[in-house]
């Protein structure tokens, strides 16, 4: 049988010279700067949020995540090179990736809803949750108070 | 009668061709990173779910992560930001290495990898330096302050004794902690533990290289895809810390 791969040692085949060297660090380099922009951008309306009521608003959430995944993808394809790989091999990375996750979100956004909230159905921690309410309302903490000295408290093991 | 076809050997495939037209390292370094992909998104999805659960009660990042160093006056996300960027510096540095593999260049390889390895050693110390606050909690006047007005109050069912009890916490452990449901301790501890171990074995590998690249191993061998594959595995990392950096501190 004759052989057919034109390439033998793949190794070798992304070897390239000072010429295109200088053309990919440009390329590297733009995507550093522009993650850095998106970075910054994150960190400035994550500052900002708090004062201006927008933490935990969808809107706020979908720009985050919408961000990350650009991130994400800049890394993957540049950083990576899997834009650099041929196609059949970025769709075999990708694919089962992608889909495996999307199964993972849907089932917890269909299967998890009994869940609820907190507020409602929490049965782990009632007394924690009583408390922050009581809290809230300016209140006192609920349950009754074993005066501890306030440097020494580091969970039940010292009690 | 039946008739046999005439198959071009040029076109069939007799097992010399590889589709991938990748060496099987690289392939394998790459399912590898899927798998552990795979394990860190299954994280991150049930983090959201425990998250929504305890929606009313989960504390915000901006009044947890509020330390820096050598500065006293809280600053929300100032050093996590300072993290990310010593991250994304270093995965920059390490794609620089593997560039200059590609150019058979063994000074820029040598240099840039240094880089690498000293960022992801500052992150590793960073992400320490971030637990230590985190497990100690506020300083001593701020939560004398705090304690005034019941802000570090917590009950809890105590194991030992059987009794609820309500006390003064500071700082965090696996059964409680003074910034909400001990969830939140434990998911941040798991997390962003998880991530911290895969930069440290990041920084080891990178630094077994980088004595191959000192050695000569690979200007003998003609390539510098070890390079490329311990980038691939460390470009991973970066990738993992997009995303909790957004799940954790952002969100």
């Amino acid at each position: 049988m004759e052989f057919n791969d034109n390439y033998p040692e793949y190794e070798k085949m992304s070897n390239h010279d000072e010429a295109y060297g200088k053309k990919a660090r440009r390329t590297l380099w733009n995507v550093f700067w522009i993650m850095l922009a998106i970075t910054i951008v994150e960190l400035i309306i994550g500052f900002m949020a708090p004062s201006r009521g927008w933490s935990g608003t969808m809107g706020l959430k979908v720009l985050f995540i919408g961000l990350t995944i650009v991130k994400a993808a800049a890394i993957v394809m540049w950083f990576m090179h899997l834009g650099h790989e041929v196609k059949f091999f970025k769709y075999t990375i990708l694919t089962p990736y992608i889909v495996f996750m999307c199964y993972t979100i849907f089932v917890v956004l269909t299967e998890g809803t009994y869940a609820g909230t907190s507020g409602k159905f929490a049965k782990v921690d009632p007394v924690f949750i009583q408390q922050q309410e009581a809290l809230k309302k300016g209140g006192h903490g609920g349950g009754e108070t074993h005066s501890a000295p306030a440097g020494e408290a580091h969970g039940e093991e010292h009690h | 009668m039946a008739h046999s076809v005439e198959i071009d050997s040029k076109e069939a495939w007799n097992g010399g061709v590889s589709p991938f037209k990748v060496s099987y390292g690289k392939m394998m370094m790459w399912f590898f990173l899927i798998s552990d992909a795979l394990t860190f998104g299954g994280l991150l999805v049930s983090y959201g779910f425990i998250r929504h659960k305890y929606s009313e009660v989960w504390p915000k990042a901006e009044h947890v992560f509020t330390h820096f160093p050598f500065i006293h006056e809280h600053i929300p996300l100032a050093y996590v930001g300072l993290m990310t960027f010593i991250l994304i510096m270093s995965s920059v540095t390490m794609v620089l290495a593997v560039e200059a593999g590609h150019r058979m260049d063994k000074r820029g390889v040598t240099v840039w990898m240094f880089w690498t390895i000293v960022g992801g050693a500052m992150f590793v110390g960073s992400q320490a330096w971030e637990w230590y606050n985190f497990i100690l909690g506020t300083d001593l006047t701020t939560t004398v302050d705090a304690c005034k007005d019941l802000g570090h109050m917590r009950t809890f069912f105590d194991n030992h004794t059987g009794e609820v009890v309500t006390r003064h916490i500071h700082g965090a452990n696996m059964v409680i902690n003074e910034y909400g449901v001990p969830q939140f301790a434990n998911y941040f501890f798991f997390i962003t533990g998880f991530h911290g171990t895969h930069v440290f074995s990041g920084v080891v590998i990178n630094f077994i290289i980088f004595l191959n690249v000192l050695k000569g191993t690979y200007v003998k061998r003609g390539h510098y895809e070890m390079v490329e594959k311990v980038g691939l595995y460390w470009h991973f990392v970066d990738l993992v810390w997009v995303f909790v950096f957004t799940f954790f501190y952002l969100l």
